[in-house]
């Protein structure tokens, strides 16, 4: 009995698996020439830039994602060296695929906000109320006394695919242990506030703030402000005063006691230090110390 | 004559009246996630187009000439899905040689045209229709795929200057796009009862 069964379900099903396995088999050669036909030839170099590349699609390179990026640093070798995240480590990579040796291109660059000011060390002529971004409230004049500080809108936040800066009181704050380097930020701020400085220490000295008013009138918007009095200068030749402005040579800075003595010495306080471990700044408004290094 | 009104009808009806996208709701998959812009859109829309009439075609073939003589009507669906895959990879390979940056934009899109049920929803419907002519089959393909690309490249127009619209925050993004589906829909339900 159920032997018959089993045999009727044969007697079914063998027309059905034998029409399938036809079909199958005729599309399988159709497809088989058609592959033939139309081969694409892929080069695999292309494939291992790809892999060496960090695969975040940030666009700091330029190009619309990691995978466009390969097939152009492969047409073109020159475009090495301009994956921000991957930094020096993944230029070499490339340069090993592509067979080519490239020069040392320094430390990785990391941005650094050029002001220190919090919502409480700043004045401000009128209340904003506005659309809350840096670029609407920097098109309209004095709000914010101070023209160059940060507006503390989130314009650089928002550019940062990693989660990387936070407005902390009003100031754009760079978190150095998530920061790739990605140049976004940089791009986004309508003030030109975010610089790419070379971190040839964990720690960079910097003069944070951007004010080039006079000193007086620095001191009249801002707790915290650079006024341009030149101390710093006169201890080491890195610190520059142009404009009312203090700044530092990123290339040429190296932490000696000169460099420290400036930063002791600095009247408003706005000589810091930014990075993954940076000592706290000093509280603003408060009489340099003293005490040597 | 009376075969040229047949057939007519038939196109005009596939691609307005029944169009698988506004009355079926099927393919709603690649019509709202390939609907950005309106040159990627028309682009879908082409390699739906060929899909679909190809597909249409070979499946009445198949059905026709092989399973129902044999009395295999049972397996339809897997003989129809085998088609719709192998003419879906045949377009991929095509892309990728010819046109490669629509291949790129496409993305994973284009092979889940496998999957997009407007195609198989067509083999089938040809079928519950009771077409019996081959001729009028490829119309009616060729029809749901020319019905399937002015859908989509309607949304695809709507969404360009959507962009542009002062949408409210909570409506932005997905919620706006079905809402326009349907205003879409309602609108193409005009057309219902033009033909029978």
């Amino acid at each position: 009995m159920i032997l018959a069964d089993i045999f009727q379900l044969w007697n079914n099903a063998w027309p059905a698996g034998l029409t399938m396995l036809g079909l199958g088999s005729a599309f399988a050669v159709a497809l088989l020439i058609a592959s033939e036909k139309l081969k694409v030839e892929v080069d695999p170099k292309i494939e291992q830039i790809h892999e060496a590349l960090p695969k975040l699609d940030c666009g700091a390179c330029g190009f619309a994602g990691c995978a466009s990026y390969a097939r152009a640093v492969l047409g073109n070798p020159e475009l090495i060296g301009k994956c921000a995240p991957g930094g020096p480590e993944t230029s070499g990579k490339i340069a090993a695929v592509l067979s080519l040796h490239i020069s040392d291109s320094g430390p990785a660059k990391r941005p650094i906000v050029h002001c220190r000011a919090h919502t409480a060390d700043r004045t401000y002529y009128a209340e904003y109320a506005g659309i809350p971004t840096c670029t609407a409230a920097n098109a309209l004049p004095n709000v914010q006394a101070c023209k160059f500080g940060c507006l503390g809108f989130s314009d650089c936040s928002d550019a940062c695919k990693f989660d990387a800066l936070h407005i902390i009181d009003g100031l754009a704050t760079v978190d150095y242990e998530k920061c790739t380097g990605c140049t976004a930020c940089s791009k986004a701020c309508p003030r030109n506030l975010i610089e790419m400085v070379p971190f040839s220490q964990e720690n960079m000295m910097t003069v944070a703030c951007s004010s080039k008013e006079t000193g007086k009138s620095t001191r009249s918007m801002c707790k915290v402000g650079c006024i341009g009095c030149g101390i710093c200068a006169k201890q080491t030749d890195v610190f520059k005063v142009e404009d009312n402005l203090a700044r530092l040579a990123y290339e040429k800075y190296q932490p000696t006691e000169q460099t420290q003595t400036a930063m002791n010495k600095c009247p408003t306080g706005v000589i810091l230090y930014r990075g993954k471990s940076a000592p706290p700044a000093r509280q603003p408004g408060k009489k340099p110390t003293a005490t040597a290094v | 004559m009376d075969t040229l009104n047949i057939l007519l009808l038939g196109f005009i009806s596939i691609v307005l009246i029944n169009n698988l996208v506004f009355t079926k709701f099927l393919g709603i998959c690649p019509y709202l996630g390939v609907s950005g812009r309106i040159d990627m859109a028309f682009g879908m829309g082409l390699a739906v187009t060929f899909v679909v009439t190809l597909s249409g075609t070979l499946t009445w073939i198949i059905d026709h000439w092989i399973l129902m003589n044999i009395g295999l009507e049972v397996t339809r669906y897997v003989c129809f899905i085998l088609v719709i895959a192998g003419a879906v990879q045949l377009v991929e390979m095509y892309l990728r040689k010819f046109f490669p940056s629509l291949y790129e934009s496409f993305g994973i899109f284009l092979p889940l045209i496998t999957t997009n049920c407007a195609i198989l929803g067509l083999c089938l419907f040809i079928n519950l229709w009771e077409i019996d002519n081959l001729l009028e089959a490829v119309v009616l393909s060729f029809g749901a795929g020319i019905g399937f690309t002015m859908a989509i490249c309607i949304m695809a127009g709507i969404r360009e200057n959507l962009n542009l619209a002062d949408v409210p925050q909570c409506l932005k993004g997905a919620p706006i796009t079905l809402i326009t589906a349907g205003l879409l829909t309602l609108a193409f339900m005009g057309f219902a009862g033009m033909i029978r």
